[in-house]
């Protein structure tokens, strides 16, 4: 069977000053449809890197990444941007960005612009996914600017999930102001692929934002630990360890 | 810990959390009733791997290690283990003697009556290595050792690892790391609307155990760099 996403050897570099920094070395993995993937680390451990790279915004130095059995690291910006449009959502809060007086159904309707449907069907589209988020009726027509951080998390959900993904990819979700915000959201994610079949890659720095997850990785040194014998890395003899390195070599 | 999961049959869901929680909070303090582990065990004859029965173990693989690096008494053995393990392990001389012993029984350690240092007309033991403990230290520092308290494994084999163990110890951390990993996935979800004082203390039990976790796989991940950093200088 073949998997939604694949990372196969895949590594990448960064420059640093003079030097160029080893964020992910030679790393494969696998996700499936449906399955639910955390990725923990520490600050600047590569989680944000290995995020965008599966969803096509950054491309890796070596290595092959396929979405589907289609080859992203080949695909051209417009393509990628396509599938990121489509198949693939990717959301990250720090992202978060509204235009000021806009309505936070029109908010989440306007993203639907590359489907095909009138404003009003994708507005209806809009409310229905917004009240799977638990934004209701009132809260979609008040303006973006009026959410607290906790709601432009969910908005951000609702943006995504209303183009039906079949992979979404979160990083970093949010810092949420209280720990039953935060497992509420998370509950509420889990369950939305659940119903969708929808495969999840979620990056956090905590451990308890992972929570239900099917498969769990560590990522540190541009080295990835996961409880699936399929998400590793390759180790070779003599491979060179993820850190810095001067360009060139 | 798969034991704790299927007796969860037929009992609600709070209880079955409790259970998931209490299990993985154990096997962190080293309690936990885990598996036999297959794999590198397997392979070894047991008479190799008999000293590395019980709750000892890391007491004792340290003390191989220590005996590679030179001989001593009792004493001095168990004074050069509390160095080296430091303040957090409780190292009482009393049972570094039994060890030693044990570790004698099994052809891992000889002793010798040797005149003390200060006070020629007394004696007492000193420890020496025999042909065996260069191999049974390698072999610990590849066994996993899951009836023990894995981190305290882990500490007492990197405090006494030689240069040469480097690899052996990488991988024990990663094995350790992934470890954590699982016991992370076994902790049932919370939907984050505790409306009880039962579910809101489940709640905090679960943060707890999460909050270990990651402090464990943070440990394991600096201690992994800096070896690799150290190797790659020496190198």
């Amino acid at each position: 069977m073949t998997s939604l996403l694949s990372f196969l050897n895949v590594s990448k570099r960064y420059p640093d000053g003079g030097r160029a920094v080893l964020v992910l070395d030679r790393v494969s993995l696998e996700v499936d449809a449906g399955v639910s993937v955390g990725v923990y680390g520490a600050r600047r451990s590569g989680k944000s890197t290995l995020l965008r790279l599966a969803a096509g915004i950054a491309l890796p130095d070596s290595g092959t990444i396929r979405f589907d059995g289609r080859d992203i690291t080949q695909m051209t910006g417009g393509e990628r941007g396509r599938l990121l449009r489509g198949e693939m959502a990717f959301m990250c809060a720090a992202d978060w960005r509204a235009n000021p007086g806009e309505t936070v159904v029109d908010h989440v309707a306007t993203s639907l612009g590359s489907e095909g449907l009138t404003m009003r069907e994708a507005r209806r589209r809009a409310m229905h996914v917004l009240d799977r988020v638990e934004i209701g009726a009132a809260g979609a027509h008040e303006p973006t600017i009026a959410l607290s951080a906790a709601e432009s998390v969910r908005v951000m959900l609702a943006r995504a999930l209303a183009r039906n993904p079949r992979l979404l990819v979160l990083d970093e979700p949010a810092l949420f102001p209280n720990l039953s915000e935060r497992d509420g959201f998370y509950a509420m994610l889990r369950s939305a692929a659940r119903e969708r079949n929808m495969a999840l890659l979620v990056a956090s720095e905590e451990m308890a934002s992972l929570q239900g997850f099917n498969v769990l990785i560590s990522i540190a040194d541009g080295e990835l630990i996961s409880t699936e014998a399929r998400a590793t890395v390759v180790s070779l003899p003599g491979r060179r360890r993820a850190g810095t390195e001067r360009p060139g070599r | 810990m798969r034991a704790t999961v299927a007796e969860t049959q037929g009992q609600d869901v709070g209880t079955i959390r409790q259970n998931v929680l209490v299990a993985v909070l154990s096997s962190l303090a080293g309690s936990a009733p885990t598996r036999p582990r297959r794999g590198a065990m397997a392979s070894v004859s047991a008479e190799k791997t008999r000293w590395m029965r019980g709750p000892s173990t890391p007491l004792r693989g340290a003390l191989l290690g220590l005996l590679l690096e030179r001989p001593g008494h009792g004493g001095d053995l168990a004074n050069r283990l509390s160095v080296r393990l430091g303040e957090t392990w409780r190292v009482d001389t009393n049972d570094v003697y039994r060890l030693l012993e044990q570790l004698e029984n099994t052809g891992l350690a000889a002793s010798r009556d040797e005149p003390k240092r200060n006070n020629n007309r007394r004696t007492h033991l000193v420890y020496y290595p025999t042909e065996q403990t260069p191999e049974a230290l390698t072999l610990w520092m590849e066994t996993l050792l899951p009836r023990e308290p894995v981190r305290l494994g882990l500490q007492a084999k990197l405090s006494v690892a030689r240069q040469q163990d480097a690899p052996r110890v990488l991988i024990a951390l990663k094995a350790y790391e992934r470890e954590c990993l699982v016991l992370a996935r076994l902790v049932l979800p919370t939907d984050g609307s505790a409306r009880s004082w039962t579910a809101l203390c489940m709640d905090c039990t679960r943060e707890a155990v999460y909050a270990q976790l990651q402090v464990e796989i943070d440990w394991a991940t600096r201690t992994r760099r800096r070896i690799n950093e150290f190797m790659e200088r020496s190198q």
